[in-house]
């Protein structure tokens, strides 16, 4: 009987041994692994106006009327700085719990995923030359402007160049030598 | 006194590896309540395989066809083998792993899973892999599957990555250790209630409409599997709003199905041929239908198979007659439930 109580405490102990070093937990229901979220260093400075507080910035963002708006950053801020959106869509996480939330505004449009009570942000798109990157770079610019200023450390997918930064991609879509499509995505939901 | 020793050693061997099988056994997800879709693919192994028409695919099968509809209007025996965000690898695998029991005379494969050319999320592949009994296809669906954090071992004994879950179990952790209650209907996610599709945004510009070659490969073994099989293979792109169908991937598709003499059908552009109103069959804002769109869609689709393929009216068969009147039962009841659950009537 010592014996076995013996060997089902080590085996229970082995078991119980990844505990602590566990990334990905899943627990209860198998939940998405957004729960090993790692808020980057931020590189930009996120004390502007409205900015999401109590979230650091990572990455390359996107400043709007002084209001700094980062991927994996808190939304809820966001929204209480930038106002109510030209248009709102939710819909449900597939089997998960929690909504994906797209808001557009005028020129841009945020999109956000839950974790826990919070919605973070997953996608930040320029949609019009009406505004631009805090580095200047906007919908009507050349190739030759872009890796100018972002540099040639790129990786292309398709049409779209894409610079990875602190955890966080930037994707600068052109067609015909012309920036069409602005687009900062988070990579946290990439696995 | 050896042959003593011996039969000791053995006794707690035994005894500690049933102690660790029920200790995974309780640590499991059950999803019996709250997210069921991760029992869906575990089900269909305690029915009787004799199917005429096995869907494989994500949620936009499992969530838009009634397999109800198609045996109560045509009398075909349908099931679906879907399950969240399943890659179309897993579909392969799928489609493998029921062919050890079944040869059904249609396939339908659901084409929104092409989007996705390498793994994606550990928590739907878990959805997918872990109701799948053991064979060679599960394995090798493993292997397609896991992502760079993911390890074979932690499939093979699911203890090892659930340990952590011994603070959250509840009764139903108990209750359903050894059995679980049914939570779809031949693999049929039902939803009565209504969230109207409004605002939905602009589709977000890519980068490569183009498909995958890993999907292609995958496709191009699914429609190998068929023809060995004589098994028609059907592509559908179901009729959720979101996420997007863009117009390059429908030319890919379409391009695909005449090479291979497949049939394609996108119902996203026969939506007011279905009668599918999106104001009120849907309810997530357009990304799966609910019952009532369910429904329309699989009254729809049921006659595209009774006229194009070679599935049989089977209502004359006595006990096959007899097995859906019960499922059609379970059925109206969960049905009146929700009813009352969502206020709806």
């Amino acid at each position: 009987m010592k014996r076995f109580i013996s060997i089902l405490l080590a085996t229970g102990m082995i078991l119980m041994a990844g505990c602590g070093n566990s990334e990905n937990t899943i627990s209860g229901e198998v939940k998405d692994n957004q729960g090993s979220t790692v808020q980057g260093t931020g590189s930009n400075a996120g004390g502007q106006t409205g900015s999401s507080q109590g979230t650091q910035s990572k990455g390359y963002v996107f400043i709007y009327n002084g209001v700094t708006v980062s991927v994996d950053g808190n939304m809820a801020p966001v929204l209480e700085a930038l106002g109510e959106p030209v248009n709102y869509y939710e819909a449900a996480s597939c089997a998960f719990e929690g909504l994906d939330k797209v808001y557009t505004y005028g020129s841009f449009v945020i999109e956000t995923y839950p974790q826990g009570d919070k919605d973070l942000i997953s996608v930040i798109r320029l949609t019009d030359d009406a505004v631009s990157t805090p580095e200047n770079i906007y919908i009507g610019c050349t190739r030759d402007d872009v890796t100018r200023v972002y540099g040639t450390e790129y990786t292309e997918q398709g049409s779209m160049l894409v610079y990875t930064k602190d955890g966080m991609k930037l994707s600068v879509m052109i067609e015909n030598d012309v920036v069409t499509s602005i687009q900062y995505f988070s990579t946290v939901l990439d696995e | 006194m050896k042959g003593k020793k011996i039969c000791r050693t053995i006794a707690t061997v035994v005894i500690v590896v049933c102690s660790l099988a029920l200790l995974q056994r309780m640590l499991t997800p059950k999803y019996v309540d709250g997210i069921i879709e991760g029992a869906l693919i575990a089900e269909y192994y305690g029915e009787e395989k004799d199917h005429d028409v096995i869907f494989i695919g994500d949620c936009e099968v499992y969530e838009n066809f009634s397999p109800a509809v198609l045996w109560e209007e045509y009398g075909i025996n349908s099931y679906i083998r879907g399950s969240a965000q399943q890659l179309i690898w897993q579909s392969y695998y799928l489609l493998e792993d029921t062919l050890r029991y079944e040869t059904p005379k249609v396939v339908v494969f659901n084409v929104l899973a092409m989007q996705y050319d390498e793994p994606q999320k550990e928590a739907y592949n878990r959805m997918t892999l872990e109701g799948m009994e053991w064979s060679m296809f599960k394995v090798k669906s493993i292997f397609a599957s896991m992502t760079s954090k993911e390890k074979f071992e932690d499939y093979l004994f699911p203890i090892l990555r659930y340990h952590s879950r011994w603070s959250e179990l509840s009764a139903g952790d108990f209750e359903n250790m050894f059995a679980a209650p049914k939570v779809s209907h031949n693999g049929y996610y039902m939803r009565v209630d209504v969230k109207a599709a409004e605002n939905i945004p602009e589709p977000r510009p890519l980068g490569d409409y183009q498909f995958g070659k890993n999907s292609y490969c995958y496709l191009d073994k699914m429609v190998e599997l068929c023809e060995e099989k004589e098994i028609q293979l059907i592509l559908i792109k179901a009729p959720s709003l979101y996420p997007h169908w863009y117009d390059q991937w429908e030319v890919q598709m379409e391009e695909y199905a005449k090479a291979h003499g497949l049939l394609y059908l996108n119902f996203l552009e026969c939506l007011d041929e279905i009668g599918l109103d999106f104001q009120t069959d849907t309810y997530d804002a357009g990304l799966h239908l609910n019952l009532s769109g369910a429904e329309k869609m699989s009254a729809y689709f049921g006659r595209i198979l009774t006229e194009e393929t070679a599935v049989e009216d089977r209502r004359n068969e006595a006990e096959l007659e007899r097995r859906w009147q019960e499922k059609l039962a379970a059925y109206e009841e969960e049905k009146q439930q929700q009813y009352v659950q969502y206020g709806i009537k």
